[in-house]
């Protein structure tokens, strides 16, 4: 699809502006209007700030990423750096819906319009951009930016991850990338830099579960926090990442020590699943946390789900380790594209043990299929288990702030009163 | 709730390494040991082979064999309690251990775990049956045990009216590559032959050799190659249920991220996918606990004796196998280079 350059121009001017003031805004929103933010979360706020303006991994190659199943630690063994551009934002929401019909998924259209203004986190310059095949609308947002002349490769998901077919399939598409990233950097795939990311990777890992710890055992960090510090990973260089969450892990474990808590004793303790809440869209977490809730666990795939799992190899050379690297990437994801996905339900009936949580968020976006056909069972899973659940669709538009506030109040009041 | 600190060594520690030096041990005990007037028992869950002159016991497989070679009235006189008092022996050792003896003690399971160094030395791949072959070929190992239960008592009594030949009697050991390689570590090499007694034991002995070469070439390509056929491993299964030492799994804990499997040397699928099963040692399983070392959820694996947890999985321990480093360790080493980058910026 092409449009003429001036308009193009045109777009691209005003789409950049309106995106740079809507992260201003949202920023704003989470650090001012809350007391008491942790010191160390200073650093990640600074990340965001320079989302717009900054210059990120310049004289770097770098390999822009979507969903939870590309392998990173292919990437950096291939001497490429990982960006993932899920977007959050309205802005480029609006332009996305130039290519796709009205009721699709927001988070596509908005990273599709991102690709096409070419306004990515940090004002990255990908050398390719690689494109899993998790939903319809990922697929079909593939084919488009294709027309308008983007990097794009496709990363054949497989419908299923529990059958040795499926995971065959998998290994091959995965073989078939590293060549592709190897084209791409123009660097070969060594035994050695294989080893090097896998053990990285780990650490940031080892880091977040630490982090993830905390968040378990006492309310000292907001979700809205958290959620920030997960999405960070997305494009930040992953040492400095692990390096800062250290420093935060340690300052709130200092708290915890103080008994400095966030929210009050009553304040009901909530999980959030379902379509991501990726900044800028940070409507639900953070109307959650202002009428009292506290977001303490995210069953999110830009969250938990991202960072979690990890890679476990038994001979360290590249016919064991490529295979290894890849299995991570199918086997523990509860995406909702897998069929069955028994994991998801698993796992979310395990964190609200582990977290204590009082309630649960279904989060959808219009035009989700995936989730929204999964929020029913999830729903009565939920139910059975006793716990109360709301179920909310969005998206990226701001206008729906009054009814939200309407139900998550209610929602929320009717937890405080169980507790 | 803090872990007790040996508790947290031990989950901390890396048990491949122990393991490693265990068989190591296990071997010379195992190979030499009668050499130094070590005498153990005659009726180990393991390929102790009689066969070796330094052999400090013996396998109970060569001693059932023999058992069995009777006809069935003296079984039911006092060669029967025998023939029970040995199955006792042979638990006695076997319910302290579990399958353990196959990972740990075998000094044919160790031989295999070498030429696997060996071929990982040599920077070779490694070959896995896929899922059909498995489950196919499982049942061989079942099948063998069968073999050397009936063909022994096939020849004192006749089944229909067949008698075996007596060149049939210890059939496994015959064909059994302990007996052909493992007396070679002792210099000798007089089990390498073929016995031309009569057309039986020409092809029994000809089968043994073609074994043992496939054994040597098999777990060269294949972890544990002969595992997977081992009646000896059959026989414990069966037992397995009883054992002190058991492996157990809470599925609630499991992500299905399939570190465990990756690492199995035998490839026991249901170690990743079964969620059920809280007793999980399988009849492949030699408790070799790599899995357990590769599990990064915390307690979702453990090992335990008569109820005392030995082993369990856990983060740290995970992380700390897997990077070699603990995360302090990690963060100093990589902080002073990150500050200097981001100064120069």
């Amino acid at each position: 699809m092409k449009v003429n350059k001036d308009r193009y121009e045109r777009m691209k001017k005003t789409g950049s502006i309106h995106y740079a003031m809507e992260i201003k805004k949202n920023l704003a929103e989470i650090t001012d209007d809350f007391p008491d933010n942790p010191q160390s979360m200073e650093y990640f706020y600074k990340r965001f700030e320079e989302y717009t303006i900054g210059n990120l991994h310049e004289g770097k190659k770098v390999i822009a990423s979507m969903c939870v199943h590309v392998p990173l630690e292919l990437i950096y063994a291939t001497g490429g750096t990982p960006v993932r551009i899920c977007a959050g934002a309205y802005a480029t929401d609006q332009i996305g819906a130039e290519f796709l019909p009205a009721k699709t998924c927001p988070m596509v259209k908005s990273t599709l319009g991102a690709v096409y203004l070419d306004i990515l986190p940090g004002n990255i310059k990908p050398e390719l951009i690689v494109n899993p095949t998790t939903c319809d609308q990922k697929k079909k947002m593939g084919e488009i930016a294709d027309e308008i002349d983007k990097p794009f490769f496709t990363l054949e998901v497989p419908p299923t991850k529990d059958s040795e077919e499926a995971r065959q399939y998998w290994n091959r598409v995965v073989k078939k990338f590293v060549k592709k990233l190897e084209q791409t950097t123009g660097t070969k795939l060594t035994r050695r830099r294989l080893k090097k990311a896998i053990k990285t990777v780990a650490k940031a890992q080892a880091v977040y579960r630490r982090f993830d710890q905390i968040r378990r055992s006492a309310p000292v960090i907001y979700g809205k926090d958290a959620i920030l510090v997960t999405n960070s990973y997305f494009f930040d260089d992953i040492e400095n990442w692990t390096i800062q969450v250290e420093k935060l892990n340690q300052e709130l474990e200092e708290r915890i020590k103080n008994k400095q808590t966030v929210g009050k004793a009553n304040s009901p303790r909530i999980l959030l699943t379902g379509s991501p809440s990726i900044f800028p869209n940070m409507k639900l977490p953070l109307l959650i946390e202002k009428l009292g809730g506290i977001v303490v666990n995210e069953e999110f795939c830009s969250t938990s789900r991202m960072i979690w799992d990890t890679v476990a190899v038994d001979e360290w050379f590249l016919y064991d380790m490529v295979p290894a690297v890849a299995d991570r990437y199918l086997k523990p994801s509860t995406c909702p594209n897998f069929t069955p996905n028994t994991d998801r339900e698993r796992k979310l009936l395990r964190d609200i043990k582990d977290f204590q949580v009082d309630g649960v968020i279904y989060q959808t976006f219009t035009g989700c299929q995936l989730y929204d056909m999964e929020s029913r069972r999830i729903g009565k899973i939920l139910e059975d288990n006793g716990t109360q659940t709301l179920y909310i669709e969005s998206d990226y538009n701001p206008d729906d702030f009054g009814q939200l506030t309407t139900r998550l109040e209610a929602f929320l009041d009717s937890l405080k009163n169980k507790k | 709730m803090r872990k007790l600190k040996i508790k947290r060594y031990i989950d901390n520690s890396n048990v491949s390494r122990f393991r490693f030096w265990i068989q190591i041990i296990s071997f010379f005990i195992f190979v030499y040991g009668g050499y130094f007037f070590i005498e153990i028992a005659s009726r180990l869950p393991i390929f102790s082979c009689p066969y070796v002159q330094g052999s400090p016991g013996g396998c109970y497989l060569i001693g059932v064999q023999h058992e069995l070679n009777t006809t069935w009235e003296s079984m039911l006189s006092f060669r029967g309690l025998g023939i029970l008092t040995s199955l006792g022996i042979f638990l006695l050792f076997f319910i302290f251990l579990n399958k353990a003896w196959c990972g740990f003690v075998c000094p044919l399971g160790t031989l295999q775990d070498w030429i696997t160094k060996l071929r990982k030395f040599l920077g070779f791949s490694f070959t896995r049956y896929d899922e059909m072959s498995f489950k196919r070929l499982k049942s061989i190992k079942y099948i063998l045990l069968v073999l050397l239960i009936l063909i022994p008592l096939g020849i004192r009594n006749s089944f229909f009216g067949i008698h075996v030949p007596h060149g049939m009697h210890t059939p496994f050991c015959q064909i059994c590559p302990a007996r052909i390689i493992l007396p070679l570590f002792t210099g000798d090499t007089s089990q390498i032959f073929i016995d031309f007694t009569d057309t039986t034991t020409i092809i029994m002995t000809s089968l043994g050799m073609m074994i043992a070469a496939l054994f040597l070439v098999g777990s060269f390509v294949k972890k544990r190659f002969f595992c997977f056929f081992c009646p000896m491993s059959a026989l414990q299964y069966i037992f397995s249920k009883i054992s002190l030492l058991r492996m157990t799994k809470d599925g609630d804990k499991c992500t299905r991220c399939g570190n465990c499997y990756r690492v199995c040397d035998v490839g026991i699928r249901e170690i990743a996918d079964d969620i059920i099963s809280k007793n999980i040692v399988k009849d492949d399983c030699m408790l070799c606990v790599k899995c357990v070392e590769a599990c990064p959820e915390d307690d979702c694996l453990k090992i335990s004796f008569a109820g005392m947890p030995i082993f369990n999985a856990s983060q740290e321990g995970f992380f700390k196998r897997y990077t070699g480093s603990s995360l302090t360790e990690y963060i100093k080493s990589i902080e002073p280079n990150k500050e200097n980058e981001n100064e120069s910026k």
